[in-house]
């Protein structure tokens, strides 16, 4: 299973480098609102500003008053950590093409995500998500905040298993309904549902102040559209629907565009909306994706 | 091009299944796929299109299956057979002595010759021709060759024997010519249309009669009578269907006693008396008429000799005594016949040294005899120290006599009394044979051979109540009778049919020179006997150092002889001219094994496809 290589050490030493970096405050007060769950008044410099009565006079700048005789406050970033949840789409039609194997390919991406999160020794987990019969799956691993703590992901890679439908929005509900503070998403699905579903779905995440990164994942074949010539009736893997194709190098190259307008379609909407987006079109281009399209999503060497 | 097993096409119809699971298979195919965002719905009339479009797979597998349906069908090529073609031809000729016969300077054979050179001269170049004969036996002159002179020298070389031509012989050389395109028969008689049948040919065969309705005189039959007491007689027979004047000349010792002219009336025999003769010894019967065919003109016998010599009867059966002395007085009338009951003793001088001992139903302790002749042989006895002469192996209640030397398979079996099986010595050979009442497993009746100290005779039947004097078993009492002449006979002199196998004692290499002056060396077996099986009427001589012996070969046979005998009734078919062009401008060239070959490409090719299929999608089967 491609699932195994997030865990082979050469591909972690390429990320050992790595960080996330996360957004910080969009708060009307700089300083005060911020991402994540505050833990003191911390001990990094932010900024100057005027004193003002009631002000801690621990905080004022005493060199400031003595050689300008003017009353400073010194303010402080404070210490904060940001829960990191990745969320691997884990329907039915990750599983196929089966050559492809996009659930080992979209496990390895969030794995490495979280290990490059880890970095920070914020508290990470890794979720999958499906829908069955109008209920939402979504199970997760605990939180993981050290390094050390990487290879428990191993065990719960083994248990995941493809199946149901693509419900982005039912699994984000699933999300907020746990009421955890607002913190990291990062989404790693095919896509493959109507815009209205992933809208949604991204919306509310936004709206709850969630940072929402969004990475979108095909197979090699898939994407190449590689199907050979002739007449096929297809079959919907989720849906169970069925649909008459005539198939040749015409219609490979529709398909083609389809795919294309429908990723353009998810990116236009994540650039609109603020959501961090990357594509990772074939396992086979793994190493390229770590290295052009994970900076889309915040991660700095 | 065409099929030599049309009914196979029935094969076909795996096509049409092919057909069918096609298109409701393969023709549209179920795949899955993660989501049908990314494809769009065929058009119609793309859709309508759909049924017919075949992919690669389903064209290989038509043809393969085609190819394998014409296999089983035979499908064939016909191929000219012209220059450098490879059409074979078989020239089969009968060498009966029929064939000998001449009209003017050519014989029937000669005839054959011409027409056989003819047919080979017209052949294409590159045809092959093989040469068989038929007489008493079918034999392959010339395997199939393409060299026009060697065949020649082969027709030059062949001859005709003194010997009828035998149906079973014809089939057989029709069997051998079985595998060649043409057959051509040549014979001065149509063969039997049976045999025809049961060689079950592919092509028929091409008759060419050869000779004219032609006169002959024969002589059937020789009785040299007893020395100085009875006539002897000549049966001469006339094949023509017009008076024939015959001129006969018999010499015995050395002169000649007989010599007259007659005529002989159309289709008839005449008896023709001489005598009595002086001495015992040859008699040689010569038509000095000239007619068609000299083989039936000469014809030899043996006189009795003049000598007294004693022979012994041995019976515990008075009548069977009695009727054994009468039947050796009317062979040889100067025999002094002695007859004892071998129960009782002293009843004969066993000191006294005998030519002939005739032992029935007894042992031959204490007898002296030249010749010795075991009727009804004894068992052996259990606690008897010397080892039986002629072990008796079983023995039946009633036996039938089947074949005689001399006559063949009899026309009706007689019907014989008891008889003893015996286990015969490889240096006796059998006159006659038989088997039980009812049963098919063959014994032999009557035997002859030599041992070390002697002439050995066997006659396995009981010989009691008179049976030899029976009228309506004369072949008993001829084949005793043969039996004894042998015995009596001179051992440096045989008279035998020609055909008949013929087994003579010389204990060392031996020349034989037949009566065409042609020799070549015959070797002795275990039991120092040297057989061979004259071919040609006429005197043959064994020489072997400082022995010698003469053997008389005789020809006649009643068909044979006939050269008018052909009315030709039942002509075989002519080859069919509608059938002939297949064969004789084509050749049917079969292609199975071709298109089996192909079908097998076809198959691995479509693996190929498939296996590359089946790796493109990752599918985990083909």
């Amino acid at each position: 299973m491609l699932a195994a290589r997030a865990f082979e050490p050469d591909f972690l030493r390429r990320l050992d480098g790595l960080m996330m970096q996360a957004r910080r405050t969009r708060a009307p007060r700089a300083g005060r609102r911020i991402i994540g769950r505050a833990q003191g008044s911390g001990i990094e410099l932010e900024d100057f500003r005027e004193y003002a009565p009631g002000d801690d006079l621990r905080f004022l700048d005493w060199n400031a008053l003595a050689r300008l005789d003017d009353l400073k406050v010194r303010t402080f970033r404070p210490e904060r950590q940001i829960e990191i949840t990745v969320m691997v789409d884990a329907s039915a039609s990750m599983a196929l093409p089966a050559a492809d194997d996009k659930l080992g390919f979209a496990l390895t991406l969030g794995a490495g995500l979280a290990y490059i999160a880890m970095s920070e020794n914020d508290p990470v987990r890794i979720a999958v998500f499906s829908g069955h019969g109008g209920k939402a799956r979504f199970e997760s691993t605990p939180f993981f905040r050290r390094r050390e703590s990487y290879g428990e992901f191993h065990a719960f890679f083994d248990t995941v298993r493809c199946g149901g439908e693509t419900r982005l929005a039912a699994a984000t509900a699933h999300l907020l309904g746990q009421r955890r503070p607002p913190g990291v998403a990062i989404i790693v699905s095919d896509f493959l549902v109507g815009p209205n579903d992933y809208e949604t779905a991204l919306g509310d995440l936004l709206a709850a102040h969630y940072e929402v990164k969004a990475v979108h994942v095909m197979g090699d074949r898939e994407s190449a559209v590689d199907y050979p010539p002739g007449s096929y009736r297809v079959r919907d893997c989720e849906t169970g629907v069925m649909r008459d194709v005539s198939f040749g190098p015409r219609e490979a190259e529709a398909c083609r565009r389809r795919i294309a307008a429908h990723a353009d379609a998810l990116a236009d909407f994540c650039k609109r909306r603020g959501v961090m987006y990357a594509r990772a079109f074939g396992a086979s281009r793994l190493d390229d994706i770590v290295a052009r399209e994970f900076p889309r999503l915040g991660v700095i060497a | 091009m065409g099929l030599l097993n049309p009914a196979n096409l029935l094969y076909a119809l795996s096509l049409a299944a092919l057909v069918a699971i096609y298109l409701r298979a393969r023709s549209r195919p179920t795949i899955e796929v993660s989501s049908l965002i990314l494809f769009e719905e065929a058009p119609a009339p793309v859709a309508r299109s759909r049924v017919l479009r075949l992919d690669l797979p389903f064209w290989l597998e038509a043809l393969a299956l085609a190819a394998l349906t014409l296999a089983v069908a035979g499908l064939y090529l016909r191929a000219h057979g012209g220059a450098g073609g490879r059409r074979t031809h078989a020239l089969v000729f009968d060498l009966g002595a029929a064939m000998g016969a001449r009209d003017g300077d050519l014989s029937r054979l000669d005839e054959a010759r011409q027409a056989a050179r003819r047919i080979v001269a017209e052949a294409p170049i590159g045809d092959s021709f093989s040469v068989i004969t038929y007489a008493l036996e079918a034999g392959a002159a010339q395997a199939p060759a393409t060299d026009r002179a060697e065949i020649g020298r082969i027709l030059g070389r062949l001859k005709p024997t003194d010997v009828a031509a035998s149906p079973a012989a014809l089939r057989a050389a029709l069997v051998d010519a079985r595998g060649a395109d043409t057959i051509d028969l040549f014979a001065d008689r149509p063969p039997p249309a049976e045999v025809i049948e049961d060689a079950r040919l592919a092509v028929p065969p091409r008759f060419h009669q050869v000779g004219a309705p032609a006169g002959n005189l024969a002589i059937v039959s020789i009785d040299p009578g007893v020395p100085r007491a009875t006539l002897g007689r000549v049966v001469v027979r006339n094949f023509s269907t017009h008076p024939q004047p015959c001129e006969l000349q018999i010499d015995a010792g050395g002169r000649t006693v007989f010599h007259s002219g007659f005529i002989v009336e159309p289709r008839a025999e005449m008896v023709v008396p001489f005598g009595p003769l002086r001495a015992g010894g040859v008699v040689a019967a010569r038509i000095l008429t000239a007619d068609a065919l000299a083989a039936d003109n000469d014809r030899y016998a043996l006189a009795p000799s003049i000598a007294q010599t004693r022979a012994l009867v041995l019976s515990p059966d008075p009548g069977v005594r009695d009727d054994l002395a009468r039947i050796l007085l009317a062979v040889n009338p100067n025999l002094i016949v002695t007859t004892a009951d071998p129960n009782v003793s002293n009843a004969f001088d066993r000191a006294r040294g005998f030519a002939l001992a005739v032992l029935h139903d007894c042992g031959d302790a204490g007898v002296t005899a030249a010749a010795r002749l075991f009727v009804f042989p004894e068992p052996w006895l259990s606690g008897s120290k010397r080892p039986p002469l002629l072990p008796v192996v079983g023995s039946v209640a009633a036996a039938e006599m089947r074949r005689r030397a001399g006559v063949g398979e009899l026309a009706a079996p007689v019907l014989l009394g008891p008889a003893r099986m015996v286990e015969l010595p490889g240096w006796m050979r059998a006159t006659s044979q038989g088997s039980g009442a009812g049963d098919r497993e063959s014994f032999p009746l009557t035997a002859i051979g030599r041992a070390a100290d002697g002439e050995i005779g066997m006659i396995a039947f009981d010989v009691r109540d008179h049976l030899l004097l029976d009228p309506d078993r004369l072949d008993a009492l001829l084949a005793t009778i043969d039996t004894i002449r042998r015995l009596i006979a001179p051992q440096d002199v045989m008279i035998e049919a020609t055909g008949a196998p013929v087994s003579v004692p010389m204990f060392a290499r031996t020349l034989l020179t037949a009566p065409d002056g042609a020799g070549r060396m015959l070797t002795p077996d275990r039991w120092g006997r040297v057989r061979f099986r004259p071919l040609l009427a006429g005197v043959y001589h064994l020489t072997a150092g400082r022995d010698s012996v003469t053997v008389y070969a005789n020809y006649y046979d009643a068909g044979e002889s006939d050269l008018i005998a052909p009315e030709f009734p039942a002509a075989p078919p002519p080859a069919a001219p509608a059938a002939a062009p297949l064969t004789a401008q084509f050749q049917m060239r079969p292609i199975g094994t071709l298109l089996a070959g192909l079908a097998l490409l076809v198959f691995l090719l479509e693996s190929i496809v498939l296996t590359r299929r089946a790796a493109r999608w990752s599918a985990r089967h083909v």
